[in-house]
């Protein structure tokens, strides 16, 4: 069960619209290595997770997600307040002001919207951690991009922030990999699957009490 | 039920009550019926929350006790239902 909080993790506050970059960043809501994704991976992924503190990692940072996908929608509404028409059009926002006005709706940079596909949920834990910390490199990687596009430092303070999250997150999952391992086969991490063999899990769990 | 699902059950029933006059307060802000509602159900949600945290872990990272070990992690997690 969630509960809302009524603040940013980190503050955004940015004083000049930019409908140009407004497009770009929106990239970290809709598009293919954004927080949407980020969220609905991990928050998908654990429940068929078999140890706790990997159950933990994936419901805590799958949480975090949910409270970037609130920073990154703060910047992209800050960033498109107060336009003119002339604005609108000349700075390429008019593809997506004809759908959506200035209303939030995750989409990638190239307008696409978002969609499952560029997340997955293997049923095994070994695989499903592999592709998590492929994504947050991947988003590290997406972050990095804009702080290249960007220039207005109020927008760069925030996207910082979040590519920092994308490196420490990076490291729990690494961290979580390794319990994983530890409560495996040591000679063959692949004997069975921890997930669905839960059987073969719990026996040598048992043996080595 | 065992205990541990009794004093839950009441954690639960006390959040129910809660999100649901949220809702209502949501449109009705000023409805003085409504808030003393919501009061009484968040003194009952306090004790609750006491007596199931203090025996059985956290539900939120801030019930943290103090204690040699980050308890958080422990299974089982709510969908688990290995008792069942």
């Amino acid at each position: 069960m969630w509960m809302y909080s009524k603040k940013l993790q980190y503050p955004v506050k940015i004083k000049n619209p930019n409908p140009a970059m407004a497009k770009i960043i929106m990239t970290q809501l809709g598009g293919p290595d954004g927080e949407t994704g980020a969220a609905m991976r991990y928050l998908h992924q654990r429940y068929s997770c078999p140890y706790g503190e990997v159950t933990g990692i994936l419901t805590d940072v799958g949480t975090e997600e949910l409270g970037h996908m609130e920073m990154i929608s703060a910047i992209v509404y800050q960033l498109t307040r107060r336009l003119c028409m002339d604005e609108i059009k000349q700075s390429g926002f008019d593809s997506y002001f004809v759908d959506h006005t200035t209303g939030i709706y995750p989409v990638s940079a190239a307008g696409i919207p978002f969609t499952m596909d560029y997340l997955a949920s293997k049923g095994d834990i070994i695989t499903d951690l592999h592709e998590d910390l492929a994504a947050e490199q991947k988003a590290r990687t997406t972050y990095d991009n804009i702080l290249r596009l960007a220039d207005d430092p109020d927008v760069k303070d925030a996207i910082r922030f979040l590519r920092e999250r994308e490196v420490v997150h990076y490291q729990r999952f690494g961290e979580a990999l390794r319990i994983t391992q530890d409560n495996l086969d040591c000679k063959n991490f692949y004997a069975f699957n921890p997930e669905f063999d839960i059987r073969q899990a719990r026996a040598l769990e048992k043996s080595r009490k | 039920m065992n205990e541990r699902e009794v004093l839950l059950k009441r954690v639960q029933i006390c959040d129910f009550a809660l999100a649901d006059t949220a809702l209502f307060l949501d449109t009705h802000p000023e409805n003085q019926m409504a808030l003393d509602f919501y009061k009484k159900y968040l003194e009952m949600r306090k004790s609750a929350a006491d007596a199931y945290t203090s025996r059985f872990g956290p539900l939120v990272h801030s019930d943290y006790d103090g204690g040699p070990r980050w308890n958080w992690v422990d299974n089982p997690w709510p969908w688990q239902n290995e008792e069942a």
